[in-house]
Parts: structure tokens; sequence; C-alpha cells
């Protein structure tokens, strides 16, 4: 009886190996002849309400499907770093980005390129936060508190930040009390401030009006004691392979149905918290480029 | 082995026990003890995660959803182990030297494949999965072989164990008759273990589970993806609703494998289905769908693993691991070693930490937690909170280790000052289910005559504890707290993905910047962690036989 019982799990593990194998021919077949009408994946990172981004995104996806003709569908991406790995990939056509994750995908794919953003893009901002009743009112009072960042490839949640500390004269990694923390993502970190488990921290301006709009934050908690001065972050970034994959002009195409949204698309304007998207182009980075290169973030 | 005298073994047991609690104080002292430590303004957050958990969110759509991620966390569980049988039966069995004849071949073999075992299973499962999604890209394929390498290797050692553990007679026996060595294998060894084999397999299936889930942690979907994303949009109450769903999951499949373990012991022979031939014809369905469902319905096919492309992604992400186009690879640097190194210590800290903790929890619940305390046929006294006791201390531990470390760690960094400490801490909590759960058991599987000796003999409730349970159980308890200890210091890799420090912290920052050498040095560092735990882990148990 044993015996019988231990033999079989054994076949039938062999079997089902043997059963997958046949229906990967059967499959394959069918997947050729899809490849010439080839779907066109866009991705975003996931630096806000998971929900909300899909609902947006998906907006967007019916509106480029629309315009162009082309499939188009939004693939969720938990990981910053896993949708720049996809990026490089090919396997993602075109991605939100923020500042920082365009020039590293753009550092692996060098024919990449960014071409729409939005208008508060090129003007952005990122607030540090305390305690309300903290003694923190400029940056050069953080010697020696604790500080989080949010996640570590966020332009406006890490790499600008940490710019401006550095300006200030303050080494992040040696001035504070223990290292800097990463909380991975923008809401986390004023939830970790508002609870004290840092003494101050640095998130995306947008990200932080929406929470005191929202009360999602306890403003009688947390303050905030120094606004950034602008740089560009967020944008639209193209990869190198759509050419190749859906044909010439597809690039100018994708580019005119995005600048071509209003806000008579609710969904997307929601989203993006825009009526309106404007062109720019890979040089307005080299500013993000050269801080990511100074901090040793990208090569 | 050498016999020694009682006395001599009793003393090498209070050294050991005096040494083990030195190392646990030593590692308490890594952190700075003050007020800083725990801070109360994360308490209303704190509550607002408990509500959470009193109102879960039991909406169509979020239990649609988790009904669904559950299956995809089942099934690349499932895949995966699949896979891991195949690839621990035949490495195993080549580890365990049974194929070889002559002495030196016999000893090459097992340092050999020992060697491969014992290197697959030192790399987390996260590890691996981000390896592979490098490699091939966001496929289930990433997932699946991620679980079924190290989980190969824990298998694979098992049996090969279970092989050398054999008795010598029955095979003495066979190969006296003329049998080969094939022939020895697959009438002397194999029907003697196949039942240890299986249901250990059932044990790690379990564990599998939990792996499973947290692959979502380098982008794979499953139920880890969607507690992720709840959590980082701070809605608690579907964070929980996805948490039952793994307890679910977890409760399923124990049940389900105390099935198949009945079904193999079940001796009489009766006509039509009886429980085991259920539960395998149950595990054949199960596995069959799993690979239909990753094959057609994620659409995913093993061939396209080898791919042109995937080839020259891998080929191009090795390349960058050994640092083919870096000047100056980080684990050439000396800076590079010590920074690295000065983070091994504090990851070893935090594993003796948080096994410490856990240990301490588990012992102080674990008595009532007992089948055969509860109903008191082993202590021979009935009290009318036995019941109720046992059942709550055992759904404590089922809770305790179905929530992933990860969670725990995500929760507890609002109250406690980030560092070490929040990060032993969640470890302790998920893993003081595991050990309460193992050590009851054993106490379960003792012999009970001593004891109800002890009872009629008058002896209190403390005295039959220190008396009589304790001296029988606690070599089995602690090889059971330096298994978990092992298995500990692989997992601090994820609680260091929240900010809980040590190799994990820095091993997520060195993904996110693509800094490929600085990853090699990191995954050495821990290849050096793994082999210290082996070696203290191998020593301590000699020490207690």
């Amino acid at each position: 009886m044993k015996k019988w019982l231990s033999a079989l799990i054994l076949v039938m593990l062999v079997f089902s190996l043997a059963a997958c194998g046949q229906k990967d021919e059967k499959t394959g077949e069918g997947k050729k002849d899809s490849t010439t009408k080839e779907v066109f994946k866009i991705g975003a990172i996931p630096d806000q309400n998971a929900a909300d981004l899909d609902k947006g995104m998906t907006a967007v996806a019916n509106y480029l499907s629309e315009k162009t003709g082309m499939k188009v569908e939004f693939v969720p991406s938990v990981d910053y770093a896993a949708l720049v790995t996809g990026f490089q990939r090919g396997e993602i056509h075109m991605a939100w980005f923020g500042g920082l994750t365009s020039v590293q995908a753009r550092n692996l794919v060098p024919e990449a390129e960014s071409i729409v953003q939005r208008p508060r893009d090129a003007e952005f901002h990122s607030v540090f936060i305390t305690q309300a009743g903290s003694k923190i009112n400029k940056l050069e009072d953080l010697k020696g508190k604790s500080f989080t960042f949010g996640s570590e490839s966020s332009t406006s949640g890490h790499l600008m930040p940490r710019y401006f500390l550095t300006e200030a004269g303050i080494d992040p990694n040696k001035d504070f009390d223990g290292k800097p923390n990463f909380s991975g993502s923008h809401d986390t970190t004023y939830k970790l401030i508002e609870s004290g488990a840092f003494k101050a921290g640095a998130l995306n301006e947008a990200v932080w009006e929406s929470a005191v709009k929202e009360r999602k934050v306890d403003t009688k908690k947390v303050k905030v004691f120094y606004t950034t001065p602008a740089y560009y972050d967020y944008n639209w970034t193209i990869n190198s392979n759509v050419e190749d994959v859906f044909g010439k002009g597809t690039k100018q195409k994708v580019k005119d149905a995005l600048l071509s949204i209003t806000g008579d698309q609710k969904e997307i304007a929601n989203l993006f918290q825009t009526d309106s998207f404007v062109e720019t182009k890979n040089d307005n980075y080299k500013k993000i480029e050269e801080v990511a290169k100074e901090l040793k973030i990208i090569k | 082995m050498m016999k020694q005298l009682p006395v001599f073994r009793l003393h090498n047991r209070f050294f050991l026990t005096l040494l083990l609690l030195a190392v646990f104080v030593w590692s308490l002292f890594s952190i700075k003890w003050n007020a800083d430590v725990f801070h109360a303004g994360g308490i209303p957050t704190m509550l607002q995660i408990l509500e959470g958990l009193i109102h879960p969110d039991l909406s169509a759509d979020v239990l649609g959803k988790g009904l669904s991620s559950a299956w995809i966390t089942l099934a690349y569980a499932v895949a995966g182990m699949s896979l891991a049988v195949i690839y621990a039966f035949i490495v195993g069995i080549l580890a365990s030297g049974t194929l070889t004849s002559s002495r030196l071949a016999r000893l090459s073999s097992k340092v050999f494949f020992r060697g491969i075992l014992g290197l697959t299973r030192s790399i987390h499962e996260l590890i691996w999965a981000w390896l592979f999604v490098a490699a091939v890209g966001l496929s289930p394929y990433a997932a699946i072989l991620a679980l079924a390498i190290p989980y190969g290797g824990i298998l694979g050692r098992i049996f090969a164990d279970m092989l050398n553990d054999v008795p010598d007679p029955p095979i003495k026996a066979l190969k006296s008759a003329g049998a080969t060595r094939i022939q020895t294998l697959i009438y002397g060894y194999l029907p003697l273990i196949w039942a240890d084999m299986i249901s250990y397999t059932m044990y790690r299936f379990e564990c599998s589970i939990r792996s499973s889930a947290i692959m979502s942690f380098v982008g794979l979907g499953g139920l880890g993806y969607q507690i992720q994303l709840s959590l980082a949009d701070l809605r608690y109450n579907q964070v929980w609703t996805y948490i039952f769903f793994l307890i679910g999951l977890v409760l399923f499949v124990d049940i389900w494998s105390n099935f198949v373990r009945k079904g193999l012991t079940e001796r009489r022979r009766r006509r039509g289905f009886s429980t085991g031939w259920r539960s395998t014809l149950f595990t054949i369905l199960l596995i069959i769908g799993s690979w239909v469902y990753i094959t057609l319905g994620e659409n995913a096919h093993l061939f396209e693993l080898l791919s042109d492309k995937n080839i020259e992604y891998a080929k191009k992400f090795f390349g960058g691991l050994i640092g083919l186009h870096e000047k100056q690879p980080a684990f050439l640097d000396a800076g590079s070693w010590a920074a690295a190194l000065k983070l091994t210590l504090e990851t070893l800290e935090m594993s003796i930490m948080a096994i410490g903790f856990a240990t301490i929890a588990a012992f102080v619940t674990v008595i009532p937690a007992a089948r055969n305390i509860a109903n008191g046929s082993l202590t021979l006294s009935k009290k009318w909170y036995n019941w109720p006791l046992y059942g709550f201390v055992r759904i404590l531990y089922i809770f305790s280790r179905s929530v992933p470390e990860l969670v725990w760690a995500m929760m507890i960094i609002f109250i406690f000052k980030p560092g070490l400490l929040p990060g032993a801490i969640a470890l302790a909590l998920h893993n003081f289910g595991i050990l309460g759960k193992l050590w009851a058991e054993v106490i379960e599987d003792m012999d009970h005559r001593p004891i109800r000796n002890l009872a009629s003999a008058g002896a209190s409730k403390i005295q039959i504890l220190f008396y009589g349970i304790l001296p029988t159980v606690l070599p089995r308890f602690l090889t059971y707290i330096l298994y978990r200890w092992e298995v500990i210091m692989r997992t601090t890799i994820v609680v260091g993905f929240v900010g809980a420090g040590g190799l994990g912290m820095d091993f997520k920052l060195a993904m996110s910047f693509f800094q490929y050498t600085q990853i090699t040095l990191l995954l050495l560092c821990y290849m050096i962690l793994v082999i210290i735990a082996d070696f203290a882990s191998e020593s301590t148990r000699k020490a207690v036989k």
C-alpha cells in the first residue's frame, strides 16, 4: 500500500511534467501567430496607491489604443527596479518613470528617449518633514537626528533630497543618528514621522499635498520645515525597440496621442493631477544624471 | 562514536547551554538599550493596523482578488515543489553515495553532490528569484525555479541523510543475494524511506507556500504582491484580508499533509477510496492543475526560458556579477569588504537575537500546546482550562507562523526604533510559531511512561516539567533551535528589505542601483554566514548526542 502510494506520486510527477511539455508545443504555435500583433506594453513606477494607479494607467492604455490603433496594455509593477529591468529587456515599451528611474533606464537602454511630461514635472519639489514639536527648522539641524528617505529609487523621495542635504553640508551616510532608512514609499515616510519612528524625512511634494488634503496625515503632529528648489522629475520614456517592433513612426504617433490628452479624460487627469502633457527631452534630465553619478547611484 | 560517561555527557550539555546563553546575551549588546528603542507615537498607527484585523475588508472585489492570488501562490508553490522533489531525489541519491562501490568514488561523490546541495540551499529563495528575474524576466518560472532550487537543496540533503541512516541488515541481505547497486537502491533503500521522504516533503511544502507568497518582492504575483500593495497604500483592513487568505492556505496544506501522512501509515487494505488514495489523487490533480494554469493561464513556457534573448541577458547579467565590464569590482575592494563584513556581523547578531527571543516565547507556551498534556494523558491530571489553553496557544502558533516575517517587520517598525531589534523581533514572531509547533510535536511523541511514573509518585507540575519532560526533550528541542537558526540566518535578508538593517538592506540598495559586483560581494558574505551556521550547528549537535 505504502509503496504503491508513493510510486504513484512519483509517476504523476513525471506525468505532469510530460503533460506540460505537450501543452508547451501547442500553445507555442498559437503564440507565433500573435507575434505579428504584438501588444504595446506600458508600465509605471509604483509610487502611489496601486488601485488608483491601475485605474488611471488602464485608462491611458485604452486611450492610446484608441488613438494609435495598437493593442495597448498596462503591466503593473511592485518594484521600481523591476520596472527598469523590464524596460531594459524590451518587455515594457513605454513607462512612466521618475527622474532617476528614467535616467537609470536610459543608462541601460542608450537609445531610449524621455518624450512627454506634465507641466509641473519641469518644476518639481520635495518637502522635508518633522514632528510638530521638534526643534528642527532647517536642513543643518538634521545633524545627529534619525532620518528616512522614501524608496531608494525615488527622485523626490531620495535622490534630490540627498542632493540638497549634501549641498547643506550634511553627509547622509555619516551625519544622521545611524544610517538613513529607506521607507519604500512616500506614504510610509509621513506615517513613520507621524509615529515618531524617525525624527525627520523627505518626500514628494505632490504626495504630501494630497495626503494633507485627504487627511491621511495628522498635520498637528507633522510639519514641513523645508521645501527644495525646483528640479525635473517624472516623464514618459519610450523604449528604443518600438520602431522595430511596431513599425516606423510609432514613436511620434504615441507622443502625439499623449500630448492630445486633456482634462476631458477624467480618469487620466485624476491620476496625473493634470489636464495637459507637454514635450520633454533627454537633456532636461542632465542635472539628475549628474547628481546620480555624483552620488554613485549610476555609473 | 566514542562512548562517553553519562556524567560527562551531562556536563557537556550544561556547558553547551551556558555557551548558547552567553552567545545570546552577547548579541543583545549590539543594541543600545535606552528609551529611544521604543516610541509610543507609533501606537496610534499600531491601533489602526489592529483595527484592520478586527474589520478586514470583505468586499467582493478584495475577496475575489484574494482568491485568485491565493491560487497563484499555491500554484507556484506546487509547481516549484514538484521540480524540487525531482532534483532532490536525483541529487540526494547521488549525494548519499549508495550508488558507488569503491570507497574513494563514494567519498568524492558524497562531497561533490553534498556541496551542490549545500550551495543551492545556502541562498535564500528570494535571492534566487531575483537572480532569475534578472536573467529570464518576470516569468512565473522565475518564481518556480527560485522555489525549486533551495527547496530541492534542503530536501536533497534530508533524503541523502535518510538513505545514509538506513539500517544495514536488509541491505547486506540483498547484496549477498547478488543484487546490483540499482537493485539494492530500488528494493532495499527506497522502500524503507518512502514514508519519511513523503512526510518530510509535505512538511517543507507548508514552508514553500509562505516562500511563494513573498516572491512578490521581486515583482512576481501572488498573495504577497497584494499584501505589499495594500501595505504601501496604508490599507490595513485589506492587508489582513490577504493575510487571512494566507493563513487559510497554510491551514489547508497542514490538514492535507496530515491526510497524506495518515494515508502512508494506513495499513488496512480497503476496497474503494481510502484517505490515502484520495489525497494522492488530489495531489495529482493539484500538480497537473498548477502546471496547466502556469503554461496556459499565464502563458509561460518552459522552452522560452532558453530563447536567444534570455541567454543574452543572462550572459550580460552574470558577466556583470563577476565584474566583466567594471574597472573596480566591489568584491576586490578592501573598503567594500570591511563595510560588508561589518554588516555580516550585524546580521549574525540579529539572527541570534531572533532565535533567542523565539526560543523564550516558545518555551513559555509549549507545555499547554501539547495534545497529550491538554487531554491529561501525560501528566494524569485533567483541568478544565487545559483544552481552551491548548486551543488558544495553537491558534497563536498558526497565526504567528502564517504571517510572513516581512509583514511582521513592516508593522513593528512603527513602534520600535528601526535597526537590528525590530528585525530580530519580526523574525522571532514568525519563528516562534514554527518552533512551538515542532516542539509540541516532540512532547506529543515522547515516551509517556517516565512522566506518568513521576506523576503517580506525586510530583507537582513544575517538578514533572523539570525532572520528567525537559531532560527527555531538550536534545531534540536544541536540534530544532539550531535548525531554525540556520533558516533565520538566511531569512535576515528579507527583513533587511524593509529597513531592519544587516546585509539585506544593502542587498536591496545594490539591486535598485544595479551595482552587480556589490551584489556578488554580499552573496559571498551570505555564504560565509551559512558556513558558520552549518559548522556551529553541526558541532553542537554532535556535542549533544
